[in-house]
């Protein structure tokens, strides 16, 4: 029987909205129930390429960005479980006068906030980090050591498994239907099993956020993309780091069981719901991957598949309380980079939702920035 | 273990030629699976598994399980199962996962009658088993221009392994072998605007019809107006202790084996399941010169036809009903097996123990339909147990849910090679309907309305239950979720 009465309702079973139940219940609120219209990872999470990066451009995101990694480094003694957590590096490719004046921005505001990230040339890059790697056309690269990547799926279940050791109920394929409100404040959640009532809502459901708080009467500037990917058939390790190129859109690394997984953002994808696979990905991403590595042109792909990015106005996830909704929390429009950032996030959302003040100020991150003027974006977005 | 002699079959073999196995030269004979040509040398353990490192031999035969992958000339993760021998190749038993060679791939020259886009066709059909092959011919008859695409060397689906003679009525082939009902349907075929595209797979179907198609390693675009899935089925997995063990094999692989290849499974087989495919392949078994320890079926009762259980039992084959297989025994291949009585809720009694010294143990329990590529497609999908798991949820007309794209055969829900001819039939003359609006409806619906009732004849009777229920439940669904008639 689900729990008809809560001190906090988490909409959401991705890695954001499990890691937020298991740091609520670790910093003692138990009685939590988080609900999941699917199965766990059934979202972006289950199908996103689980890299975690922290060459950003801005100094707030390269600050989450190494404050998420310090927490992945450690999470699996923490939870308990592997999660296949490598630090394998990134190794970021820049193609054009634009990328490589962009980059050395970049690398000298990250090593000033003592990340250890390097320029190397297109032989440096085969000599002592890719060798298989074409560098055609290759200007530089920025290359950080300790950027890491997980298995998307181990995270999420060893945060639920956590989170459910410590007292949180996780209802599964249950969709959350409406939010309720009195007065301004959250009173409950309504799901196919029945009603919730809780003065605390957390909604953590990708894009499907944004119909969520509609329910609740607010609106959350938030567009869903189709983003594509793909994995072969495993391989023994030949290659560490993830490799990504902004300008050619496109990232993949090899995970631990060996199979290579990567995808590219087309710029000319609608918007909209739709996570089907497309004929022309399958053949353009093979093309970039085997241009990019040529040994690539003799592995077999076995799968494809399509996912959704929340996409923001400035790429940023949106988080924190909602104006106007009182008990009514928000952690979405992660923008193609939630996984990365995690464990932080969660860490932070789940004091504010406990009244606590967070270790890091994530108030600029609220929604509310978007009614204040023009928000500035991070350039570092696959 | 090559098969010398054969009451029904001859074997056209390839010439002898020389490869070598993990440094060995052995001989083989050109064009026959790798795996089989190993098995002949009696070669079982194909590769370790990644992460216990497990010995796997080979298991389902068509190129779907992924248990029986080598290095091929350098190249990991070859299907050995299905991929011809060829003389000089360099065989290796792979020990985890592969390692990709550090040379510039070669792509086999391009063939200029395959070029990447093949255009559109009016009808593509998927399966040149019984069931896709019955719908080209009704497709065809009615001037539609058909594709009929099936990943094997030859067509014919399923009937190019089975050597007995069809139970059925006349009009659907009864008293012939399955292997000539084959090359009964393609000689159908020969004056039709239809074309069949052996050795390729579909790899994928996208959105407006779009076929993506794999021939010689080289990758085809096709789209289409309208499409069958005529895919078949695949063979279930039995989970118990060393169930992965080399010798262990599907029912189909094991015919696969004796009858396409040639080759002996083993030389002591115990069979797991007593329905007709377990019945009728443990008497081809005994053709092969294979003895068979014994059969073995959890039901209290024996599944499959009398006629077919009278022949095991007339050659001394026990059938051992409510028993089951504990486990196998063994560490680099089967070496045994251990039996046991069960009780009516399936648990196994203690004492009634049985050790059997076989070789091979060969799972006959039932089949899944390939719903994969209709799945991909969008068609909504239903579980019901009397199909034999999840299938695209299809009318009467076996339109599925997706708009033009229609389903037949095994793929619709496991039955028979005669219901499989019927409903390509049915699905064929539904898009026929479909692709040409001025054909004469009556006569359209006269047909349509044969090939129904074919169908509900030989689904009558008990041995039609399952069937009958199965699709019943289907219309259901399809009346509730809108596929047509
Ligand atoms: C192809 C692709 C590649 C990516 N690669 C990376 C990468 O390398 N690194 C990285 O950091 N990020 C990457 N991302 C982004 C990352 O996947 C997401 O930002 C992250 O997983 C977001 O997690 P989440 O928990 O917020 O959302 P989700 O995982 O989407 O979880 C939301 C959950 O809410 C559930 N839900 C929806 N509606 C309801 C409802 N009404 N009631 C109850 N539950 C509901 C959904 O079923 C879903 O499980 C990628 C994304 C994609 C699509
Ligand atoms: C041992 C045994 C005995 C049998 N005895 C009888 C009997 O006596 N009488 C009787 O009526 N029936 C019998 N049957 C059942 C009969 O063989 C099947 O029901 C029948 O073959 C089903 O026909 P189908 O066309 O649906 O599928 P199949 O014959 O399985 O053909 C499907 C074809 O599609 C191909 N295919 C699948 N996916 C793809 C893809 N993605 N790309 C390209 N090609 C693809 C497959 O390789 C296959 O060739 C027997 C079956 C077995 C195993």
């Amino acid at each position: 029987m689900m729990k008809s009465r809560a001190e906090c309702v988490i909409i959401g079973g991705g890695v954001v909205g499990t890691a937020i139940a298991y740091y609520l219940a670790k910093g003692g609120m138990t009685d939590c129930v988080l609900v999941e219209a699917d199965y766990l990872s059934s979202g972006a999470t289950g199908r996103c390429g689980g890299g975690i990066r922290q060459q950003w451009s801005t100094e707030a995101n390269t600050r989450l960005a190494i404050e998420s990694v310090r927490e992945f480094s450690s999470l699996e003694d923490e939870l308990g479980a592997d999660i296949e957590f490598l630090q394998g590096g990134y190794l970021i490719l820049a193609y054009t006068d634009e990328d490589v004046a962009q980059f050395e921005k970049n690398v000298a505001l990250q090593q000033g906030l003592g990340l250890d990230v390097s320029i190397l040339t297109p032989d440096e890059i085969t000599e002592r980090v890719v060798p298989q790697l074409n560098t055609d056309g290759v200007r530089m690269a920025t290359y950080c050591p300790s950027d890491a990547s997980a298995n998307p799926f181990l995270t999420t279940t060893a945060y639920a498994n956590a989170a459910r050791r410590l007292g949180v109920e996780i209802e599964l394929f249950t969709p959350v239907t409406r939010v309720l409100t009195e007065h301004g404040k959250v009173t409950g959640v309504e799901t196919s099993k029945g009603t919730i009532s809780t003065p605390l809502v957390v909604n953590v459901a990708g894009s499907h956020s944004v119909p969520i708080a509609a329910t609740a009467g607010v609106n959350l500037p938030i567009t869903p993309y189709r983003r594509q990917i793909l994995v072969t058939e495993p391989l023994e390790r030949f290659f560490h780091p993830m490799i990504i190129s902004f300008s050619l859109g496109i990232y993949f690394r090899q995970v631990r069981h060996g199979s290579v997984i990567g995808g590219f953002g087309d710029p000319d994808e609608p918007a909209g719901f739709n996570q089907t696979s497309s004929l022309e990905f399958l053949t353009t991403m093979s093309s970039k991957l085997a241009f990019l590595m040529p040994r690539l042109r003799s592995v077999k792909i076995v799968r494809q598949w399509g996912g959704m990015y929340d996409l923001t106005p400035d790429a940023q996830p949106i988080l924190g309380e909602t104006d106007g909704v009182e008990g009514f929390f928000q952690a979405s429009g992660f923008s193609g980079h939630g996984f990365m950032i995690a464990p932080k996030v969660a860490m932070l959302v789940a004091q504010v939702v406990a009244g606590q003040k967070p270790d890091l100020d994530i108030s600029r991150l609220n929604a509310r920035r978007f009614a204040e003027g023009p928000v500035t974006t991070d350039r570092s977005v696959v | 273990m090559r098969i010398r002699q054969h009451p029904i079959l001859e074997f056209e073999k390839g010439p002898l030629i020389e490869f070598e196995h993990d440094g060995r030269k052995l001989t083989g004979h050109e064009g026959e699976s790798i795996a089989a040509a190993l098995h002949a040398a009696g070669v079982r353990v194909l590769r370790h598994s990644i992460r216990l490192d497990r010995p796997r031999g080979f298991f389902c035969a068509i190129g779907r399980c992924s248990s029986c992958l080598m290095t091929v000339d350098g190249v990991p993760n070859v299907m050995t199962c299905v991929t011809p021998l060829k003389a000089g190749m360099r065989i290796e038993t792979q020990t985890g996962k592969g390692i990709i060679p550090d040379v510039r791939f070669t792509h086999p020259p391009a063939d200029p009658d395959y070029p990447r886009d093949l255009g559109n066709v009016p009808l593509a059909i998927v399966g040149a088993g019984p069931a896709g092959l019955s719908a080209a011919i009704a497709a065809g008859r009615l001037g539609v221009e058909c594709v009929v695409i099936d990943e094997n060397a030859v067509p014919g689906g399923q009937l190019i392994k089975q050597t007995h003679m069809f139970f059925g009525s006349k009009e659907h082939h009864a008293r012939v072998r399955g292997i000539d009902i084959g090359e009964i349907l393609l000689k159908e075929i020969e004056d039709l605007p239809v074309s069949v595209i052996t050795g390729t797979t579909v790899l994928g179907l996208y959105a407006d019809r779009v076929l993506a198609l794999l021939r010689n390693d080289r990758f085809h675009r096709l789209t289409s107006d309208s499409i069958i899935l005529a895919t078949g089925a695949s063979e279930n997995m039995l989970a118990f202790p060393n169930s992965d063990l080399p010798g262990v094999y599907g029912a189909g692989a094991v015919q696969t084996l004796m009858n396409v290849d040639g080759v002996a499974p083993g030389k002591r087989v115990l069979m797991i399941g007593a329905g007709n495919i377990g019945l009728i392949v443990s008497y081809q078994l005994l053709q092969a010169g294979v003895e068979v320890a014994a059969v073995v079926e959890g039901l209290p009762e024996i599944g499959g036809y009398h006629v077919h259980a009278a022949k095991v039992v007339r050659a001394g084959v026990p059938i051992l009903t409510s028993h089951t297989i504990l486990r196998a025994l063994g560490t680099e291949h089967v070496e045994g097996a251990v039996i046991s009585q069960i009780d009516p809720q399936w648990c196994p009694i203690e004492g009634t123990e049985v050790e059997l010294d076989v070789d091979t143990i060969c799972l006959a329990v039932g089949l899944t339909p390939n719903c994969e590529l209709g799945s991909q497609l969008g068609c909504e999908e239903a579980f019901v147990a009397e199909l034999g798991g999840r299938v695209s949820i299809h009318g009467a007309g076996l339109a599925t849910t997706v708009e033009g794209v229609y389903i037949a055969g095994d793929a619709s829900g496991i039955e028979e090679a005669s219901t499989a001819m019927l409903e390509g039939r049915l699905a064929g003359l539904s898009a026929a309907g479909r692709l040409l609006p001025d054909l004469d409806r009556n006569e359209l619906a006269r047909l349509k309305k044969e090939a129904s009732e074919g169908l509900r004849t030989l689904r009558a009777g008990p041995f039609g239950e399952h069937a009958r229920a199965g699709k019943r439940k289907m219309l259901e669904l399809a009346g509730v979720r809108g596929g047509d008639s």
